[in-house]
């Protein structure tokens, strides 16, 4: 049977494909594999991620990514020379700043345009086992949930005055540590009485309401995946 | 009930949560590997601090494999955050040895539990091979942090560190075990969470 949606909520890419463009970019936008052999490569991956986020219509957020990696990346540039050590490790903070950078959009992009059970359908269409998927898309809902209760009781903590290096910093640091991980386990609770009423745990094949196949955009962006791994089997293997 | 000892959603639900409770606090604490000498003592404040809630992980642990697929999610973690492989395939390997020495103590000893905690959290160990094994393709990503840096953290690990790493690593797992324990006990046992 099929369901017609209201709205095309699609994303444009199947969540496979972001899989392998994830892979991809980690390999070489982080790894550096390849290094100059990949160079043209290299930049297509660091940009594709902005370009995927202009797709979805997050005209700011992409506009905000560029403007920080291209500064960094100049900055970086800039120091390129004899440094002293406070020099250096500013040189290294925005080093990491141009490795990660495009991945953590890419990452981002991704949360931000997959469904959960968009997910799991795709993930079983790989048959990839459950017990892989299920913890991963929990650690995908939960990465923003865990950042902003740590804020939430970073602020409590220094209302009442209870601040590294104020006090001892086993306290500092418990006091932190103790209602954080309190609050997200009775959170965590809460999400599997949700997930078992939709029925997470029945044990049978699950459907899915939105049509998951590959696209022609998807088909393109895979072929720019294989080929990236190809030109630097080329180059690792054969020059 | 006939799959008692198959794993249920809600198992897998902890496993994601403490998962990512492990590994927002790993990242907060490798951010500091900036500074040269905290890069070496990354491996004393990771098994430390992430024993609170591995110890409180453990004690949901009521079957086989939870801390298994808690481990390869981590070392996968790593890798996508461009550490190396090897986290992976040492936390593949050390989450296995872990959840037998788990299961020794019937999924409540809590010596155990250290061990097993301890043991599995070589991963952090495994992060440093690429600098003992294949130096010179570690640093030439790195080349412009300035010569100093590199000095500096090659000096700090010459290969004989390697193993002195693994026991350093194996002390802070038990320690933190250790500290995990007692906070549990103080705060969580009370309120009846764990």
């Amino acid at each position: 049977m099929e369901y017609k949606l209201d709205r095309n909520v699609h994303s444009l890419l199947d969540p496979r494909t972001k899989l392998l463009l994830l892979f991809t970019s980690s390999v070489f936008v982080i790894g550096n594999a390849g290094e100059t052999w990949m160079y043209v490569f290299y930049w297509i991956l660091v940009y594709l991620p902005v370009l995927l986020l202009f797709a979805e219509k997050e005209w700011k957020s992409g506009l905000i990514a560029i403007a920080i990696y291209v500064g960094s990346y100049y900055a970086q540039l800039a120091l390129r020379h004899d440094l002293t050590a406070l020099e250096s490790a500013l040189a290294l903070m925005l080093y990491i700043i141009t490795k990660i950078l495009p991945t953590i959009i890419l990452a981002r992009y991704i949360v931000k345009t997959t469904k959960v059970s968009e997910f799991l359908t795709a993930m079983n269409r790989m048959h990839v086992t459950d017990k892989l998927t299920i913890p991963i898309s929990v650690i995908f809902r939960f990465f923003p949930t865990v950042i902003e209760e740590s804020r939430a009781i970073n602020d409590a903590m220094r209302m009442r005055g209870i601040e590294m290096g104020a006090n001892k910093a086993s306290e500092a640091i418990e006091y932190r540590m103790v209602p954080l991980i309190a609050s997200c386990s009775i959170i965590g609770e809460e999400l599997s009485a949700a997930a078992m009423t939709r029925g997470l745990d029945v044990g049978k094949k699950r459907s899915c309401i939105w049509k998951i196949r590959f696209r022609v955009l998807d088909l393109i962006i895979i072929a720019l995946c294989l080929i990236c791994f190809i030109w630097w089997g080329i180059g690792r293997f054969f020059t | 009930m006939k799959n008692d000892n198959r794993l249920n959603a809600k198992d897998l639900i902890n496993v994601g949560i403490y998962t990512a409770i492990c590994a927002v606090i790993c990242c907060a604490v490798a951010m500091t590997g900036v500074i040269p000498i905290m890069m070496v003592l990354l491996i004393v404040f990771v098994p430390i601090l992430t024993g609170i809630p591995y110890m409180m992980f453990l004690t949901k642990v009521k079957k086989f494999g939870m801390i298994l697929i808690l481990n390869v999610l981590m070392g996968a973690l790593m890798w996508v955050t461009g550490m190396s492989y090897y986290a992976l395939i040492v936390g593949t390997l050390s989450g296995l040895i872990a959840e037998f020495i788990y299961r020794a103590g019937d999924y409540k000893s809590k010596k155990c539990g250290i061990i097993a905690y301890a043991v599995s959290g070589i991963y952090c160990w495994a992060n440093y091979f690429g600098i003992f094994f294949n130096a010179e393709a570690y640093f030439s990503t790195r080349q412009n942090f300035g010569q100093e840096y590199i000095d500096s953290v090659t000096s700090m690990l010459p290969m004989w560190m390697c193993p002195v790493l693994l026991v350093v690593d194996l002390v802070c797992g038990i320690i933190g075990g250790w500290i995990g324990t007692k906070v549990l006990r103080k705060h969580f046992e009370k309120a009846g969470i764990a």
